[in-house]
């Protein structure tokens, strides 16, 4: 595997009601990402973008095959093991923000960082950065129901990158924000993708995000259907 | 940062969560309450028996209460005096005791039959202050008896109505006298006062033919402290004769203070077993309610443990969110009781005094129970929270997501 290789995944395939009717979610998949990529998942509703995302995500377990993340191969952990290497390799967006309404939005981010045991300090630099970043420094003790749909995703978005994880999980991160809201989450992914290096994976329907993205893979019955070429990805090493 | 988050989860539903924290400070101040009124109870009670019926310790020869036979007296004659010589013994005095059965006009009934020395009587179960009718042997009547109101009803008896009693004595004679009603008196315990008569002491002694011994010696300490060492000295002074404490004379007596504190604990076991569902189902509520949000956090990397405690955590918050409350509440309300007493003659003016109860009690607050309450608590929440944590454990962030 190369040094820069993010995600790995071979012949990976979910079935659901396997002993009734089969009904494959994701068909025998390959997909290999590497660091820095700014990828978007399309394709018709049913069509497995979730699942596979679930799966890379190891939210869900596939039925075969393996999924290799930064040199781990993430099928044979165990429950309490996966939930320990999310934490630390991968940040979630998803498309209806989720945020803990009973925290501010600082408290939101900071959490994760908690669940690292991250020092105080750490912590403080770390939400200073990452607000800064999302533009919502006036915001930081504002409850979710304070914020706007936009500024909401905006504030998943540093939960995400929160615990500095290899790459970044969208579930259709623009499916409920406005245009403005849309493009302006847009700008801010992909200045962090440009300038920290940081890759997203995301599944999209909105066309305004699949114009953005450098690589765009279609999935159509579980399967990939295309895989257009990256497009100036960051190199690192 | 998890205590912060369950903290404000409580608040998420403040009418669900504010009626099921009234429900368990309501649930608590009922338990605390009980306990506070058995323990009054249970502290009047053993006061009468001490101040009013037996004494703190009583002597005897060691073989009159297997049958209560009158040759088995006490033969020292100075067994009184050096009673009262040990110190922290406020009073001590000499009974003569027998039973027999009383006949009136009306019927017949068995009865305990003391004769007694007025005077220093009135130091040890102050009989005196008991009086409702008649004098307290200010007379001179011949053989004069003052029986309990209970037996005075039952037989229909009246001041100086006449009685016969008959009993056995000192040489299995049978012997029976006739006695004049001087006094009626009332106790609070109205079996006692059904099945007790006095005579005087020199009286009853003639007719048992047992010269100037007595059966039995009652004494009074300044202090209940000072009950097994007194007790243990004057087993010493007296190693021929049967010592006895109130809780050995009065095992009913004992028995009621050793079980009461089971009852309460059970009675408020109950109640909270009873609460626990509703926690549980508040629980499980707020579990279902925020699915999606756990799965999130479970996503995210929350793991089992921390996930556990969040939950545990909510359960504990809302179950000691009203113990404060209870226990400030009863607080205030047992000692405002504790100072002008709780009448429960309503419940029926002589039902109290039928199981030898005051009808005024003073109920006390049982800071000796707190800390078994607070863990009766505890139990409470942490176990009505572990099946809402269960639950939440189960869920596949997956399938929560969607929810």
């Amino acid at each position: 595997m190369n040094r820069s290789t993010v995600i790995d995944a071979h012949n990976v395939s979910k079935v659901y009601n396997p002993d009734t009717i089969p009904v494959y979610a994701v068909n025998n998949v390959h997909l290999h990402l590497e660091r820095g990529e700014f990828t978007a998942l399309v394709g018709p509703s049913g069509s497995g973008k979730t699942t596979l995302l679930n799966l890379i995500g190891g939210l869900d377990r596939p039925d075969s095959g393996e999924i290799i993340i930064n040199g781990v191969d993430i099928t044979k952990l165990s429950d309490n093991q996966l939930i320990d290497f999310r934490l630390h390799n991968i940040g979630f967006v998803f498309q209806s923000f989720n945020l803990i309404p009973v925290l501010t939005a600082k408290e939101n981010v900071e959490m994760i960082m908690h669940l690292q045991r991250l020092s105080k300090g750490d912590r403080d630099t770390r939400v200073g950065q990452l607000f800064d970043e999302i533009q919502l420094s006036d915001k930081l003790n504002s409850r979710p129901s304070e914020l706007s749909g936009g500024q909401q995703q905006r504030v998943a978005v540093a939960r995400a990158l929160a615990s500095k994880p290899q790459f970044v999980l969208a579930d259709e991160p623009t499916a409920n924000l406005d245009t403005k809201s849309a493009f302006n989450l847009l700008d801010i992914m992909l200045k962090l993708n440009q300038e920290e290096n940081i890759t997203f994976l995301f599944s999209t329907h909105d066309q305004r995000v699949i114009e953005r993205a450098r690589r765009v893979i279609t999935l159509v019955d579980g399967k990939i259907a295309s895989d257009t070429a990256p497009v100036n990805v960051a190199t690192t090493t | 940062m998890i205590v912060l988050m369950s903290w404000r989860n409580i608040w998420r539903n403040k009418a669900r969560s504010v009626v099921i924290m009234i429900s368990i400070m309501l649930g608590l101040f009922a338990g605390i309450s009980i306990l506070s009124l058995y323990k009054g109870m249970i502290h009047s009670k053993v006061r009468t028996v001490i101040d009013r019926e037996s004494g703190h310790i009583q002597i005897h020869h060691p073989k009159f209460k297997d049958d209560y036979l009158p040759e088995f007296t006490i033969t020292d004659s100075q067994a009184v005096a050096k009673t009262l010589q040990i110190p922290n013994v406020y009073a001590a005095t000499q009974r003569v005791v027998t039973s027999g059965m009383i006949t009136t006009t009306t019927g017949s009934a068995g009865v305990n039959i003391y004769g007694i020395d007025p005077e220093s009587e009135k130091a040890i179960s102050k009989l005196d202050e008991k009086i409702i009718e008649g004098n307290y042997f200010n007379t001179s009547t011949r053989n004069p008896i003052v029986i309990g109101k209970k037996l005075a009803t039952k037989m229909k008896l009246k001041l100086k109505s006449k009685i016969v009693l008959t009993f056995m004595d000192s040489t299995n004679t049978m012997v029976a006298a006739a006695y004049r009603v001087v006094a009626i008196y009332e106790s609070e315990n109205a079996p006692f006062d059904e099945r007790t008569v006095y005579t005087t002491k020199s009286n009853l002694n003639n007719l048992l033919n047992i010269g100037d011994k007595f059966h039995e010696i009652a004494v009074i300490l300044n202090h209940d402290e000072d009950l097994d060492a007194v007790t243990a000295e004057l087993k010493s002074k007296f190693p021929d004769l049967l010592v006895e404490t109130w809780k050995q004379v009065s095992p009913e007596t004992e028995l009621m203070v050793s079980t009461t504190d089971q009852y309460s604990y059970i009675i408020l076991i109950i109640i909270m077993l009873a609460l626990a569902f509703g926690i549980i189902n508040t629980m499980l509520m707020a579990i279902l309610e925020r699915t999606r949000e756990i799965g999130m956090l479970v996503a995210l990397g929350m793991n089992k443990l921390k996930l556990f405690t969040l939950i545990l955590s909510e359960t504990l918050f809302l179950t000691f969110a009203g113990t404060p409350l209870a226990i400030l509440l009863s607080y205030v309300l047992i000692t405002y009781f504790n100072n002008n007493g709780l009448d429960l003659s309503g419940f029926g003016e002589d039902m109290m005094k039928e199981f030898g109860f005051q009808n005024l009690i003073y109920p006390e607050f049982p800071w000796d129970k707190i800390s078994g309450l607070t863990a009766i608590v505890s139990v409470t929440a942490i176990l009505s929270g572990l099946l809402p944590a269960m639950k939440a454990l189960r869920l596949k962030p997956t399938e929560a997501l969607r929810k």
